[in-house]
């Protein structure tokens, strides 16, 4: 199979002020600067095959969104080959646009005072689109990703789930061959992630385009990818498939409870309880032992329950798992 | 390049400058807002030449003539948008990331954009200042015919504007805060460009010194007809426009490769 992104040794050094304080510090930074080196990514390889779908994970800090601004030609990389679509992107950045697509969570391509409708027409003229393809497109995509109505409102109005909906139908219109998504689903709603979730696999499934996607949430790797590479400190620790990873350092959820009763007590084995407060449980879950379905029956028939929620654990803790070498099958491929 | 080929590139600027067009009419009250201060400043600076009675300072030119010398100023430095706020603001925000991944210059589209809102100033704020000069000085200028020149000489003057705009806007990738430029380039606008005095007022060395920069094209250019019918520095005027924009162009052609081999994104 073809690779769509290939990656040998990658170094990101960004150079930057150090800041001193008082008056004189300031002073003496005008006149004579200091400047030190942050690696945000240090050596960093690995290779996807066209079609792909990988997660690129790892907590706050890693490295991965550097990592995926030097793929998209953001940014230039201090050291190492990159190539994506065959192309180098620091070199050929107007080539490689009209073959990838970029969501960036955090941002938005969307004009603010204007319908999303407006944004995905001057795209159009951007990425060079036949009228007939382009009307086409936009109508298949605007159905799929169910914003009929919320696409001649403008941006600035629509909800943070609804304006991403509209996000990555403007990164598709063009039919990439690629898809980079950095952060797709932060700061969103459990129901708007999942549906998020659920159009990007689809997608990616439908156009055949390959998908890298960054997010310190495991969800997103679970319910999108097949493959997910972890990234700590700027260097790779581990490239495996998600039901690997997911068997070997995500064992566990996190159950929290609100009842109308203050404590809750379970006879599950692998359940325990962590510090609660009354009224609200927290239990952690050793899904070796039980699943997640058990647990939430008992609790359902024991107590009233006016909230619950269930997690994975936080990113940092897989990372540390991963440090740890707390798997059995620590090193299988 | 084939014609095909530079119709599609160009629709794409095209497009940039349309969609800007639609915003700004889609925020009418700072329309209105910008032709009220046009308002406010021409009534102000019609009193004061009234009290002073500068009608002496130039042969030939009286306070109406100085009325709608400022208005024909003021209308194009208004209609001109802050292009560098909007590139300073993504360069903070990190939103840069957003417009470099396309196929379209940066530069370009940002420059497209401020010509597209120019072009919507311009259309409304044009006969609002011709309404307030008409209104405050009684009538139109002795000589009126020169009104007409200063139609294209107005367009050069906001097109100066905007790449100089670029310009500062692209600093943005060394300092992030650009506002040290836009003030001393606000500055030379107002003295060296004959904001408010056409440059005939000012001492010789100091009008020599002014046409050797690109300032009075930006405001004394257009304002100068409406002292009277001068197609000779109308022409001197749109061939100086012709070698500013070339240069300038030069210019952010360099600025924008070296700001992109230093870009780096703020907010991870």
């Amino acid at each position: 199979m073809s690779k769509a992104i290939e990656l040998e040794g990658l170094r990101k050094v960004f150079r930057v002020r150090e800041r001193t304080h008082g008056f004189v510090g300031a002073l003496r930074g005008l006149v004579a600067p200091r400047m030190r080196e942050v690696v945000a990514v240090d050596g960093v390889s690995f290779a996807i095959a066209a079609g792909e779908r990988v997660a690129f994970v790892g907590p706050n800090g890693a490295g991965k969104s550097t990592t995926l601004k030097v793929l998209a030609g953001i940014l230039r990389p201090s050291a190492g080959q990159v190539r994506v679509a065959g192309l180098e992107p620091g070199r050929d950045r107007g080539r490689l646009g009209y073959r990838i697509g970029a969501v960036f969570g955090q941002r938005s391509q969307l004009w603010p005072h204007l319908p999303a409708a407006d944004t995905f027409d001057l795209l159009a003229k951007i990425y060079e689109l036949a009228p007939v393809d382009y009307r086409a497109r936009r109508e298949e995509l605007v159905r799929a990703f169910e914003i009929q109505e919320i696409c001649e409102k403008p941006v600035r109005q629509l909800s943070l789930g609804e304006r991403m909906r509209c996000e990555l139908v403007a990164s598709l219109l063009h039919r990439p061959e690629i898809l980079f998504l950095d952060e797709p689903t932060i700061g969103l709603d459990v129901v708007a992630k999942a549906t998020i979730r659920d159009l990007v696999r689809e997608r990616g499934r439908r156009d055949g385009c390959t998908v890298l996607l960054t997010s310190h949430d495991t969800g997103d790797m679970e319910r999108v990818c097949e493959r997910v590479l972890v990234i700590h400190r700027g260097r790779l620790l581990l490239d495996r498939p998600v039901d690997a990873l997911r068997r070997s350092f995500i064992p566990r959820k996190r159950i929290s409870v609100v009842s109308e009763e203050a404590e809750l007590a379970l006879d599950l084995p692998g359940v325990r309880r962590l510090p609660s407060a009354p009224h609200r449980t927290e239990l952690e879950v050793d899904l070796r032992a039980v699943g997640v379905d058990r647990v939430v029956a008992q609790i359902v028939q024991r107590a009233r329950v006016l909230d619950l929620s269930v997690e994975d654990p936080p990113m940092e803790e897989i990372v540390t798992a991963i440090y740890a070498g707390a798997s059995a099958d620590e090193g299988s491929p | 390049m084939t014609a095909a080929r530079v119709s599609r590139v160009s629709g794409k600027y095209l497009a940039f400058a349309l969609a800007a067009a639609r915003r700004t009419l889609a925020e009418p009250t700072l329309l209105v807002g910008r032709c009220a201060f046009l308002g406010v400043i021409l009534f102000v600076f019609s009193r004061i030449w009234h009290v002073i009675g500068a009608s002496a300072a130039l042969p030939g030119v009286g306070e109406r003539e100085l009325i709608w010398y400022l208005a024909v100023t003021e209308w194009a430095v208004l209609a001109t948008p802050p292009l560098f706020l909007s590139i300073e603001a993504e360069v903070r925000s990190g939103d840069v990331a957003c417009r470099v991944v396309r196929p379209v210059s940066y530069v370009g589209a940002h420059i497209s954009e401020a010509v597209g809102e120019a072009a919507l100033r311009l259309a409304l704020l044009g006969p609002s200042a011709a309404l307030f000069a008409f209104a405050l000085s009684g009538g139109f200028p002795a000589d009126p015919r020169g009104l007409w020149l200063a139609l294209p000489l107005v367009l050069v003057a906001a097109f100066v504007a905007i790449l100089c705009m670029a310009a500062i806007g692209l600093s943005a990738f060394w300092i992030v805060d650009t506002s040290p430029f836009f003030w001393i380039w606000q500055k030379l606008v107002f003295v060296l460009g004959g904001l408010l005095f056409p440059l005939e007022l000012y001492p010789d060395w100091l009008q020599r010194i002014a046409h050797l920069t690109p300032f009075p094209l930006m405001c004394w250019a257009p304002g100068r007809m409406a002292l009277g019918l001068a197609p000779r520095e109308a022409l001197a005027s749109a061939a100086s426009g012709a070698v500013w924009v070339a240069l300038l162009c030069g210019l952010l052609v360099v600025l924008s490769r070296r700001a992109r081999a230093r870009l780096t994104v703020n907010g991870g």
